[in-house]
């Protein structure tokens, strides 16, 4: 029988052994091989190249995929091996050299890994395509991503996966050299060591977190360069790393050490039982917790930057259109064409509709403002109060003589400090005459159209230059359900023509910034599902071995007298602190990187992202409590049958 | 006296039609208050299948069970765990100690669960520590002290509650003579001055000695029952050896 034979033969005949391990590595290998086949379709070649924040996206997520299925696998082999020592013991005291029992255990490796390979890239190959196809359907969007099958993705996973796998296999080599015989034997019955307190490594995690927050929150520079984005944020998310691994091994071990010393809580029911065991597994969770955390972070914000791109589109689209159809009044018979056409769409009922009479003046401010705002438009008061009544909006003016309101113009940011105190004098043909700024509101009332200065004057003032210039009317038309207005904003968008620098629809600008965005959301929501299914599944593993090796731990409780249902509550609660500090500590990761993130995007187009930010916390959450519920299940069925 | 365990026409039997095995044949067995009962047997004779289902770990095919007046085979799973935490001790070959507590929080587990008050457990934790002489192991854990230590934390375990019965399955068989002396002697001394009730399985001859009594049993069947009487542990001792070359079997492995 040859060293190799034998080495394939162990393989069959300790399958469910092997079984775990392999499924981790196909499972990395899937996601792996996805990511690269992703990265490597055209559509996506092209946004890397246009953009240097998708490149910078792109390399961190690709650096964070590789650290996560290294230590997924590291993990997962080191487990497997610790299981069988005994095995490598029983070869060595059988007579079998040293030299060939780590041949057989590096063949053994290595053939488990080749063949992982080969099955996760066909895996992958057709899981990919059903990925794709889910997610495009799920963003009902229009984003053709080709996920056909790319040599170079090919070559990328064989080459990650082989180092890693020889990287496994050298370390199969050395395990006979690595121990003595009597160390291979008694290695299971040797306990876990009781971790001490180490306030210094307490304190230098803690000081890892604040510098590498620091450095993520401190404000952008005047030029930003990739060097720059690499070196500062690059220390950053190491820092990261390292503070949070040292913050999970010394702060449990202090707080589960608290909760120890009060005795009339520590010694009542099941509590001593948990307590004890999250102790003594500290130092294997602390790596588990440490990687759970950054993906739960990672996860979040990739989640929390693909809603918000969804979310603030529509905001966006709604700001530079505010109404579902607005047009130039043309003529009766015109605005009626126009009319008949919307009142057609039975499905789209019109919600409110609308005159807006406008008079455009020349202005001078009585200040140095870096904005062109001629012509200056004109609208009343009266006009102003039911455009933000038709668009739900809170916001009213009451003005009473000369005083006007200026309209922030969209895409600034200038505050009402900007205007107070100040005036604008506007040509008449009756004169000039001075008003003073009162207030500055927020809400727009027609399309965006460069210079976007408007300004509301009282109803009197409003009739009274009315006289004698005359105003243009707008028509405008909110309807129920305007995302979905397809059809008609065709057919108002052919008939009106261009009266305004965007679209005169509401549909046709919120459809193109969709279209726009199509890319970066899909990448933002991908990586979010492969991090969302990564972070689940590290801990139901995880949870799924701890089970096994715990199993004698609970059969002696139910010897003790420990009923079930105690059993399943005690469970339960490990559970939740297993799940439960990680989660906390990886919301407040991508709070802190979510705020630089919406920073970026809000300075680009003015939308607060809080909610959006909020909902994706909130649905990992839901998800994440989906995993919690399942662990316990299947962590209950295995040890209290 | 009180009587404590009154079995009635025990039967076990493993495995499905056409091939069954009776590990157990119509077993009667009663332990009054205070008695110190051994059970022997060659391997295979269903002497540690007998024990869990006294100790209600396991279920018997047939049969009555009354423990401390409370008939077993009619309680639920959750009533039997009560029963077990407030009535039974627990002594194993192989300890079973939780290895993540300390041995205070191995022996104090029962009370813990049955959820006393801070200073009763306290004060009996050293009460038993004391009886047992382990007082200044009390805060090492399971993986730092020796097997007769060991087996002195799982006693300790095992009486802390007051049981109204302590099973014990050979629980010498994993440690050497001086240990197992201890041990044996510290049984003995809870049965005289405590008057606690002891079941022990065991196939040491030495173990045995130490009972008032000790029934022997063959294939699911009791063979004959030894009481020691007014005799000296010595001569008690010559007699079960002689019961066990009677018995046969498994008696080559007795010595």
């Amino acid at each position: 029988m040859t060293l190799f034979s034998l080495a394939r033969k162990n393989i069959k005949g300790n399958f469910n052994n092997y079984f775990v391990y392999f499924v981790t590595l196909v499972f990395s290998m899937v996601i792996y091989y996805t990511f690269t086949t992703l990265q490597y379709s055209e559509k996506i070649q092209e946004s890397i190249e246009l953009s240097d924040t998708m490149s910078f996206m792109f390399g961190v997520s690709s650096i964070i995929l590789i650290l996560f299925v290294a230590i997924f696998i590291l993990y997962s082999n080191s487990f497997f091996t610790r299981k069988r020592k005994k095995e490598v013991g029983l070869y060595a005291i059988l007579g079998l050299r040293k030299k060939t029992i780590a041949k057989m255990l590096f063949y053994e490796n290595l053939i488990m890994g080749i063949i992982a390979i080969v099955i996760g890239i066909i895996l992958g190959t057709l899981l990919s395509k059903l990925f794709a196809m889910i997610l495009i359907k799920l963003m009902g969007s229009i984003a053709e991503v080709d996920f056909g099958i790319s040599i170079l993705a090919i070559t990328q996973t064989v080459i990650v996966f082989m180092v890693i796998i020889l990287f496994t296999s050298v370390q199969g080599y050395r395990l006979i050299y690595r121990f003595t015989l009597i160390e291979l034997f008694y290695d299971e019955k040797k306990g876990e060591q009781i971790p001490k307190v180490s306030l210094i490594t307490a304190v230098i995690g803690v000081i890892f977190l604040v510098v590498s927050y620091w450095l993520i929150l401190k404000p952008f520079p005047d030029e930003f360069t990739t060097e720059y984005l690499i070196k500062n944020y690059g220390i950053a998310f190491v820092a990261l790393v390292i503070g949070t691994h040292l913050f999970f091994r010394s702060v449990t071990v202090y707080l589960l050490r608290l909760s120890q010393k009060n005795k009339s809580r520590y010694y009542r029911g099941t509590r001593i039982i948990e307590t004890s065991r999250l102790l003594f597994r500290i130092r294997g969770n602390a790596r588990t917790f440490t990687v759970i955390a950054l993906l739960s972070a990672a996860t979040i914000c990739f989640l929390g930057a693909t809603y918000s791109g969804y979310y603030s589109n529509e905001k966006r689209a709604k700001e530079v259109v505010p109404f579902s159809y607005s047009h130039l009044s043309k003529g009766p018979e015109f605005d009626s064409q126009v009319e008949s056409i919307i009142k057609a769409d039975h499905r789209h009922p019109i919600k409110a509709q609308l005159d807006i009479p406008v008079i455009q003046v020349k202005g001078i401010l009585s200040f140095q403002l870096d904005y062109d705002i001629n012509p200056v438009k004109l609208i009343s008061e009266s006009t102003f109060n039911k455009v933000a009544n038709a668009l739900n909006k809170d916001e009213t003016v009451s003005l009473s003589g000369n005083q006007a309101a200026v309209i922030q113009p969209r895409f600034t940011e200038y505050t009402k400090s900007v205007f107070k105190g100040e005036n604008i004098t506007i040509q008449l043909p009756q004169g000039s005459s001075e008003l003073p700024f009162v207030h500055m509101v927020e809400s727009n009332v027609l399309p965006f159209d460069y210079p976007d200065f408007f300004l509301v004057v009282s109803n009197e003032m409003f009739a009274e230059i009315a006289k004698k210039e005359a105003p243009l009317t707008y028509k405008v038309y909110e309807v129920e359900n305007e995302v979905t207005a397809q059809a008609t904003s065709k057919k108002v968008n052919k008939l009106v023509g261009n009266d305004f620098q965007v679209s005169s629809s509401f549909y046709t600008e919120y459809k193109q910034g969709k279209e726009g965005n199509a890319i970066t959301l899909f990448i933002f929501g991908f990586l979010g599902l492969v991090f969302l299914a990564a972070t689940g599944s590290i801990i139901y593993f995880k949870q799924l071995t701890e089970a096994n090796e715990a199993k004698g731990h609970y059969e002696i409780l139910r010897k003790i007298g420990v009923n079930k249902k105690d059993i399943r509550k005690s469970i339960k609660r490990q559970s939740l602190f297993v799940f439960g500090l990680p989660l906390t500590i990886g919301i407040l990761h991508s709070c802190v990187a979510l705020y630089f993130t919406s920073n970026f995007i809000s300075n680009l187009i003015g939308i607060n992202l809080i909610f959006p930010i909020l909902m994706a916390i909130v649905f990992f959450v839901i998800i994440y409590a989906v995993y919690y519920v399942l662990t316990v299940n299947t962590y209950n069925r295995i040890v209290n049958k | 006296m009180k009587t404590i365990v009154e079995a009635k026409q025990i039967k076990k039997v493993y495995g499905a039609k056409g091939n069954v095995f009776s590990a157990l044949e119509d077993i009667d067995l009663t332990v009054m208050e205070g008695e110190f009962v051994g059970i022997m047997g060659p391997s295979g004779a269903g002497k540690s299948t007998l024990l869990n289902i006294l100790a209600t770990i396991d279920e018997p095919t047939a049969g009555d069970i009354v423990v401390d007046g409370i008939n077993l085979t009619k309680m639920n799973e959750e009533q039997l765990s009560a029963f077990r935490r407030d009535k039974l001790g627990f002594l194993f070959q192989d300890y079973n100690l939780l290895d993540t507590l300390t041995v205070k929080e191995n022996i104090i587990l029962p009370l813990a669960l049955a959820k006393l008050n801070v200073e009763e457990l306290e004060r009996r934790a050293d009460e038993v520590a004391d009886k047992f002489g382990i007082r200044d192991i009390l805060n090492k854990y399971p993986y730092q002290i020796s097997g007769g230590q060991k087996q002195r934390t799982a006693a300790s375990r095992a009486i802390i509650s007051k049981p109204n019965l302590i099973l014990a399955d050979e629980p010498t068989g994993a440690l050497d003579s001086k240990s197992a002396t201890d041990l044996l002697e510290s049984l003995k001394d809870l049965n005289e001055q405590d008057k606690a009730t002891i079941l022990m399985v065991t196939h040491d001859a030495y173990a045995a000695s130490y009972c008032n009594r000790v029934l022997f049993i063959k294939d699911g069947k009791i063979f004959t029952e030894l009481v020691k009487g007014k005799r000296s542990r010595k001569e008690f001792f010559n007699k079960v050896l002689d019961v066990l070359s009677a018995l046969g079997g498994g008696a080559n492995d007795v010595i």
